[in-house]
């Protein structure tokens, strides 16, 4: 953890309550999830209990407070994905990342990475595009009429190897 | 002087106030009764429990239904306590009370009073739940180890079903004080704390621990002894060589009183001559 990065987070943002979302989204672009130790040094710095920086982080599904891997897969589980099958999509991406399922976080979360570090497997309410469920996202490109059929292809473009 | 004074009628009742009071304490100040799970004075005004809502209504003002503990009287004002759409609500709340935590006496003993039963909504249970089943989220013990106590040792985690109160990332907390006030002021009685030899443990908060002060006379452990230098940062004018300090209750009872006597003791040696 870079402390100097940090307190130039800190710097940018004037002294008012609301802006510990904004220094903590600032962190989590750096690193893609909040450390521990960048947590603390928050609350140390801006004399914030860290109680109270925990309870922030894990109130909003933006955050996460465990290591990420480099791609992120987002699959919609809002009223039309579901209806057209999200839940296979899940359990199928689970299957083929070889994701374990029991594996159920502390905070409450649903965020699970593979264990190459190379994927990450969330859910989401809804992106907005319904049209084409079911949909997934995997970073920034969302994939529509998604279906079992199609997942190891759109894995193999982000370097994911069937073994 | 009768200008400071504004009057509001609670049940018809018509009673002197002053403007901006809680209609909660003008209500509590005259007698009448506002079930509450999440009200404490010391501490801001939160209105989580929503146990308290009384209905209120204005000339001109549509009839509404608020909490007491938030609301801020003003002149005129018009509160029934138990009218029936009132009750209507607090039944509800009261079987959603009784889903999430069945046990406590005071849930229990305010939906005798309320007549309600039984609850329609499924019971919430969770196998290993540090607080026992019996936290309500009333969040009283997390703005008093805030507001009061200024350490911030708990908080909400997570939201929705999910939320719990715990420190964060569920480890010992080493900023607890070890004062007791969270188990103290819990509407329900989850929070636990056990005194194990010399160290306070607390089962709820991850099982942190505090370490305790001993007794310089019977060597009893009576006190955290984070708590004890916290005091003193506050009052720091407080005698540092003040010997009851180092004491437990009981021996600073015995230590003053023998103090009383030896005073008198001499007297009579002195009048005596």
């Amino acid at each position: 953890m870079n402390k100097e990065q940090i307190e130039d987070i800190i710097r940018k943002y004037d002294n008012h309550e609301g802006r510990i979302l904004g220094i903590l989204e600032d962190i989590q672009e750096i690193y893609k999830y909040l450390p521990k130790e960048s947590l603390e040094f928050v609350s140390e710095k801006l004399d914030i209990p860290l109680s109270k920086l925990y309870s922030i982080a894990t109130f909003y599904s933006f955050f996460n407070l465990k290591p990420v891997g480099e791609h992120i897969i987002t699959v919609c589980m809002g009223t039309a994905c579901h209806v057209r099958g999200a839940k296979d999509i899940l359990n199928n991406l689970m299957e083929l990342l070889k994701i374990d399922v029991n594996e159920t976080t502390e905070d409450g979360k649903f965020f699970l990475t593979t264990e190459d570090k190379h994927f990450s497997l969330n859910t989401a309410r809804c992106f907005g595009c319904c049209s084409m469920a079911p949909v997934i996202r995997v970073d920034d490109k969302i994939y529509g009429y998604v279906t079992i059929k199609e997942l190891p292809k759109i894995l193999k473009t982000y370097g994911w190897k069937s073994k | 002087m009768d200008n400071e004074y504004i009057h509001v009628f609670i049940n018809g009742q018509k009673f002197k106030a002053k403007e901006g009071e809680l209609v909660i304490d003008i209500a509590r100040r005259n007698g009448i009764f506002i079930p509450t799970l999440c009200y404490e004075e010391s501490l801001k005004p939160y209105g989580a429990c929503r146990m308290c809502i009384v209905e209120i209504k204005n000339k001109g003002v549509k009839k509404k239904i608020t909490t007491s503990c938030t609301l801020q009287a003003f002149d005129g004002l018009y509160v029934k306590t138990d009218s029936n759409e009132v009750l209507k609500h607090r039944r509800i709340l009261l079987e959603l009370y009784l889903a999430q935590a069945p046990n406590p006496e005071k849930i229990k003993e305010l939906a005798q009073r309320y007549g309600v039963k039984k609850t329609r909504f499924k019971e919430k249970y969770k196998e290993k739940d540090p607080l026992n089943n019996s936290c309500i989220l009333c969040g009283l013990c997390v703005r008093v180890c805030n507001e009061i106590m200024g350490a911030g040792v708990i908080g909400f985690i997570g939201r929705g079903e999910k939320t719990r109160i715990n420190t964060p990332f569920f480890e010992k907390s080493d900023l607890c004080l070890g004062c007791k006030a969270c188990a103290e002021v819990c509407p329900t009685g989850a929070i636990k704390f056990i005194d194990e030899g010399n160290f306070r443990i607390a089962n709820s908060w991850s099982n942190t621990s505090v370490e305790l002060k001993k007794c310089k006379m019977c060597g009893k452990y009576f006190a955290p002894s984070k708590l004890d230098e916290k005091i003193d940062s506050i009052y720091y004018y407080r005698d540092k060589n003040n010997e009851l300090r180092d004491l437990c209750p009981d021996c600073r009872r015995k230590v003053i009183t023998k103090r009383i006597n030896l005073i008198t003791e001499n007297e009579v040696e002195k009048y005596a001559k």
